[in-house]
């Protein structure tokens, strides 16, 4: 299973897990099993449209991604805060 | 004891203190987060926040103890199809059914709770006005930040949207009709104003203990409704306000004559006029203003207070609340007569409103 790694602000809404198991081939389809588990999650990463909080930032295989690229049964995503706002 | 909620720009802040005298910070949560809105449900004693991280966008939390444990509630999220997604909490308000309350939000849409809180719904039939696509927003965006209830009828409830005009609902948000006459919206041209979607409502209260009363500041403009909203009178030009801008807007509660603005210089000079804080009180229904500024500063003191930075609670004689950008907190126990700094320093105050 993929795994989502995520950053240390939205642990909390995650059981405190820095690291999640989830489903999905996609990045979107992860995300979506990740909300699944942990609903408090829902609307933290993506909006109520499914589209990427803007600045929110995704790698996978150390590139920055779109929730569109695959993910493999043995890959993590990193879901990062990008270095704006103030 | 007073408590005051102040959203700030980082972290919401909850000051408490004896009516005119020292203020103490009971606690500091959200920290680092914009806190837009934080309010108390005075039937309940539940608290609420809006709360937008930086990154990870607004959500809203309730709290039985604002120093204690948040719990996030189930909205306000548009549903799918809406095609919007939530990009600011402005308001919360108790409604007048129990349990009930209602939301505003950017892009500027009202949500509905019948838990207490809990859990929100959008109110369909006023996203769906056909005149929503004309709509615009004005510097703050496009934000409904105005919730009026009637007292004891849940089906009447008044809103005001910037840039979008006061919205009224005989039949508990079924259905909606824009009330806008007697607004002049002089910040257009005047050959653009007779057709014309823009009329940016800054701030909007009804007079607690006489329903058919509103206030209203404009954006450029103090008005009064003595109909419910239906129609709105010119009480800012020319009645000893030093500008007709401006955003705070506060009404005694026991008193449908006296209300309160905190005029600025001018929309393209959002600070306080001429360098000296004051506050305007009318008591006679806007017939006339008079200045409150014993114990507020006066020289050099270009002070921005925004929309929910204003506040009054429901004591005799009036407390009197406001924040600034520049992160200070003053306080009025004696219906605005005298004043002091309740708190100084702070990050730049957002909201302001007694727990």
């Amino acid at each position: 299973m993929p795994r989502m790694i995520l950053t240390g602000s939205i642990r909390q809404h995650a059981g405190g897990h820095a690291a999640v198991a989830v489903g999905g081939e996609t990045v979107r389809a992860a995300i979506a099993a990740l909300e699944e588990a942990h609903p408090a999650l829902r609307g933290w990463v993506v909006d109520e449209r499914g589209a990427l909080r803007r600045h929110v930032k995704l790698f996978h295989r150390g590139a920055s991604v779109s929730l569109d690229a695959a993910v493999g049964p043995e890959e993590e995503v990193h879901v990062v805060a990008a270095i704006s706002g103030g | 004891m007073t408590e005051l909620l102040v959203g700030t720009r980082k972290g919401l802040v909850v000051l408490r203190g004896r009516r005119g005298g020292t203020f103490e910070m009971a606690a500091r949560t959200f920290a680092g987060e914009v806190v837009e809105f934080a309010t108390r449900d005075p039937r309940t004693g539940r608290y609420f926040a809006g709360v937008t991280h930086g990154q990870f966008g607004p959500h809203l939390f309730y709290a039985d103890d604002p120093a204690g444990k948040w719990e996030q509630a189930e909205g306000p999220a548009f549903p799918p199809g809406a095609g919007a997604a939530v990009e600011r909490i402005w308001a919360v308000q108790p409604g007048a059914g129990e349990d009930e309350l209602w939301c505003g939000v950017a892009p500027a849409a009202l949500f509905h709770s019948l838990d207490g809180g809990r859990s929100w719904s959008l109110v369909r039939a006023l996203w769906d006005v056909p005149e929503r696509v004309h709509w615009e927003g004005g510097a703050g965006g496009l934000c409904l930040h105005s919730i009026c209830p009637w007292p004891a009828d849940p089906n009447r409830l008044a809103v005001g949207i910037s840039s979008a005009g006061v919205w009224l609902t005989d039949d508990g948000g079924k259905s909606w009709r824009r009330s806008v006459k007697g607004l002049v919206p002089r910040y257009l041209p005047e050959e653009a104003r007779k057709d014309t979607h823009a009329y940016c409502v800054h701030n909007m209260h009804r007079a607690a203990g006489q329903p058919t009363t509103l206030y209203m500041q404009f954006h450029g403009g103090v008005y009064r409704s003595d109909d419910a909203g239906a129609s709105w009178i010119d009480i800012g030009t020319d009645r000893g306000l030093p500008s007709d801008f401006g955003f705070p807007l506060a009404i005694d509660p026991s008193d449908p004559d006296r209300a309160f603005v905190i005029p600025l210089a001018a929309d393209a000079d959002r600070v306080t006029p001429g360098g000296r804080v004051c506050v305007y009180e009318t008591r006679d229904r806007g017939a006339t203003w008079n200045a409150l500024a014993n114990g507020l500063p006066q020289t050099q003191a270009y002070l921005t207070v925004l929309r929910q930075a204003f506040c009054r609670d429901s004591d005799t004689p009036l407390g009197l609340y406001f924040g600034a950008q520049s992160g200070e907190v003053f306080g009025s126990a004696d219906g605005g007569a005298s004043w002091s700094t309740v708190a100084a320093r702070l990050p730049p105050v957002l909201s302001l409103r007694c727990g």
